[in-house]
């Protein structure tokens, strides 16, 4: 088994020391100059093997402190009950949950798929030595972190060292389910498609874990430690039951289709997000254009992509509505929230940027676009002459930008309206440019993204993203409008500034999708 | 350059017989980062003729349809259109292919692309139908003709695939291993059909499978080390030709 495991090791190293490569080579400069033989060599690969095996040490570790710190000890000061017990109450409950969300044994991963499948590795050696690695990890991961913080909390030290004990021993108990289960059903579920009933064991636990304390209920440490005990017996009993099961063969068959193994893995799942774009498709039997050319085309595409584009907006709307709703409702109650409003608007202008970045719905357009449509239609040399391409370049430009002005209307005559009732403005121009600005903002975004989608074309025929060019560009998109949340600026000369940006931009880059996209627009290779 | 320069005399000749068509590729070069995929391509296909591309795996095939579809950036040399030996570019209304995988825009029912596909095409087609005569030219079912393709199997997308690029009836017509998604009754079809549409094209079809090549093609053309070269069937039986084209291909 423990060679088994060795060559586990050595293989899931092995492409993680290649993926370290391959993003290198990401990069648009660096893909330049290095060749393919990259992966031959030998100084880089002790590089990327040093990396891969920090990653590996700092994984141990940084989810377990971050768990800890951030559901667990972040919470206690919101209770009055005693901290040591809320600490001990909240670790429990979460653990229950915990483990039924992740039994690292049955988590279709791709390391299981290409070692099992792939490459016909024992099911059980595998399986076995990879779950009690897993558990080692956890324990070794768990224990700095329980003592560290249970000592804040005052937990007693037997205690913090028990308690990652604990939580593998619950692991044991609910894995050794899941294998009965399975010998009695026959059937396995994918645990990242968890059922309802586990959603709902989930949300019990949660609410136990956080609604009890705030009752000033919580378990105390005699109880802790009888659930410890039988959890502990049961724990052996289980593990030994685990490690004699037969069939793990049968069972990861079940367990490591593609899809279920693609689906994970989200950052290649290419064949994930196409499955997902067409189930975007829908058909109105009822709907036909009386359009023709390019117009019928993309008046079919509209139609048939209303769930990510009309229906979308409209529940964006919706929503927007009622937050604007809410906020006058509240004007009427609370003098303070009131000032604080009138404030923000003239101050935080910039935050809206980051807004409105999120709720446009460009980047997911353009993806369904090239999905659905262009992934297909590229390869038809017809369809990437000039005036085809410009000819349906148009339609989707007026498209995207009518779609997302619906919300950016509502948010800027929303904005304007809450300026006024919530005290008003000296400078009455302050209306108009809140109202404006959030309108450029939106049609800056729809032509940001589609510029960028038929100036950088990313993908290639069996939709993978080629350019990284194009992902620097996203990041920079999304990074710039984070740091947005930070500024404060006045929102009469920020959104002034916002808008004429917004104009020069818009021009510029319509100017060079016109220049350039019939060059530019076509199917990586 | 001689071969070249040999074969356009050749053609020449053939030209006042009343070939009126070719096209002319010359030293097209291609590589990836090292690896020079097409080293040297010279060649020229007439119209009127089907030519069988056979190449081993990985030695170019696509690589050279995606250049003459422009999908690829050329390395060095050219490729033109010689029509009554005026040259001139190779524009995308000359152009046809047909990928191994169909490609077709899954929005649409079948009616809607080929509606789509004649509107923008509607100055180029030569008598134009209705689009029920072509369904019903491509044998695809009136069930059919209204569901979404994102429904189409495999093959029926192929077929839509097909019918499209026909309907434009461009002058060259590439077809990337395009009868091996079908069922054998469908293959038959295809092919008969290719054979009735030749005489107006320029077609170069790419496939693994000889006996496909030899009964289809009137031209075998092998894609070798980066050069193409065509195999001459001269006095050879069939038997003979087929070691004379593997005994070409296992070259090294």
């Amino acid at each position: 088994m423990i060679e088994t495991f060795i060559t586990s090791f050595k293989l899931k190293n092995t492409y993680r020391v290649n993926s370290i490569i391959y993003s290198i080579k990401q990069f648009p400069i660096i893909k330049k100059i290095l060749p393919d033989s990259l992966y031959k060599n030998r100084g880089l690969k002790i590089f990327a093997n040093i990396i891969s095996i920090l990653w590996e040490i700092i994984n141990i570790f940084i989810g377990k402190l971050l768990y800890i710190a951030i559901m667990i000890f972040a919470v206690l000061s919101l209770y009055k009950t005693n901290q040591a017990d809320t600490f001990l109450h909240i670790f429990m409950f979460l653990t229950f949950a915990g483990a039924v969300l992740n039994t690292y044994m049955l988590n279709p991963t791709k390391d299981k798929y290409y070692a099992i499948v792939l490459m016909n590795i024992n099911a059980r050696e595998y399986g076995l030595s990879n779950y009690y690695y897993q558990l080692l990890k956890l324990v070794v991961g768990f224990l700095p972190f329980t003592i560290l913080f249970g000592m804040i909390a005052g937990v007693p030290l037997w205690i913090q060292i028990i308690l990652p004990f604990f939580v593998l021993t619950i692991k044991l108990i609910v894995m050794n389910y899941c294998l009965y289960d399975f010998n009695k059903t026959k059937k396995v579920a994918n645990e990242n498609l968890p059922t309802k009933f586990v959603w709902s064991f989930v949300a019990i636990c949660l609410l136990l874990a956080y609604g009890l304390p705030a009752i000033q209920i919580t378990i105390n440490q005699t109880i802790f430690l009888y659930v410890c005990i039988i959890s502990i017996i049961l724990g052996i009993y289980c593990f030994t039951k685990i490690h004699n099961f037969k069939d793990y063969k049968k069972m990861y068959k079940q367990i490591l289709t593609a899809s279920n193994v693609y689906m994970t893995e989200n950052n290649s799942g290419t064949q994930a997000i196409k499955d997902m774009s067409l189930k975007q498709i829908e058909l109105d039997k009822n709907y036909t254009s009386n359009k023709s050319g390019f117009a019928f085309f993309h008046d079919l595409f509209v139609k048939r992509h209303s769930k990510i584009l009309t229906k979308a907006v409209k529940k964006q709307s919706v929503i927007i509505l009622v937050i604007i709703v809410a906020m006058i409702i509240g004007f009427q109650f609370n003098e303070e929230f009131k000032n604080q409003t009138n404030d923000i608007l003239m101050r935080y202008l910039p935050y809206f940027v980051f807004i409105m970045y999120c709720i446009n719905r460009s980047s997911s357009v353009t993806q369904a676009m090239f999905m659905n449509c262009d992934h297909s239609m590229l390869t038809y040399r017809i369809y990437r002459t000039p005036k085809v391409i410009l000819g349906i370049f148009k339609e989707r430009l007026k498209t995207l930008i009518t779609i997302n002005l619906l919300p950016a209307t509502l948010i800027g005559l929303g904005l304007a309206s809450l300026l006024y009732l919530s005290g008003g403005t000296d400078n009455p121009i302050n209306y108009l440019v809140l109202f404006v600005s959030i309108i450029a903002m939106s049609i800056f975004f729809s032509v940001h993204y589609l510029v960028m989608y038929y100036l950088l074309q990313p993908y290639n025929v069996s939709t993978e993203i080629k350019s990284s060019t194009y992902k620097i560009v996203q990041a920079i998109t999304y990074f710039v409008c984070w740091y947005m949340i930070q500024i404060q600026l006045p929102t009469l000369s920020f959104g002034i500034a916002t808008i004429i940006f917004c104009i020069a931009y818009s021009l510029i880059s319509l100017f060079l999708a016109y220049k350039y996209a019939p060059k530019t627009f076509k199917l990586r290779v | 350059m001689l071969f070249y320069d040999n074969m356009t005399k050749y053609l020449q000749k053939l030209n006042l017989k009343g070939i009126i068509m070719k096209l002319v590729v010359k030293n097209l070069k291609k590589k990836f980062d090292k690896k020079e995929v097409l080293k040297d391509i010279n060649f020229v296909f007439e119209k009127g003729k089907i030519y069988g591309l056979l190449g081993r795996n990985g030695a170019g095939k696509t690589t050279f349809f995606n250049c003459l579809n422009e999908d690829l950036e050329i390395d060095a040399g050219e490729f033109h259109i010689e029509d009554n030996n005026n040259k001139r570019k190779m524009e995308a209304e000359d152009i046809g292919y047909v990928l191994s995988t169909p490609n077709v825009p899954e929005f649409l029912t079948a009616r809607e692309f080929l509606k789509f596909f004649i509107d923008i095409n509607k100055k180029r087609i030569k008598n134009l139908k209705t689009i029920d005569e072509y369904f019903d030219f491509m044998k695809i079912q009136k069930e059919d003709r209204d569901r979404l393709l994102k429904d189409y199997s495999h093959g029926m997308k192929n077929k839509m695939q097909m019918l499209v690029n026909i309907i434009a009836s461009p002058n060259v017509l590439l077809l990337d291993e395009p009868l091996t998604s079908f069922d054998v009754v469908v293959a038959e079809e295809m092919k008969q059909m290719l054979r009735e549409i030749k005489k107006d094209h320029i077609i170069i079809f790419s496939t693994h499978i000889m006996e496909l090549a030899l009964d289809l093609c009137d031209e075998i053309v092998i894609l070798n080390k980066g050069v193409l070269e065509e195999i001459d069937k001269n006095n050879l039986n069939n038997e003979q030709f087929k070691n004379k084209i593997i005994e070409a291909l296992k070259e090294e």
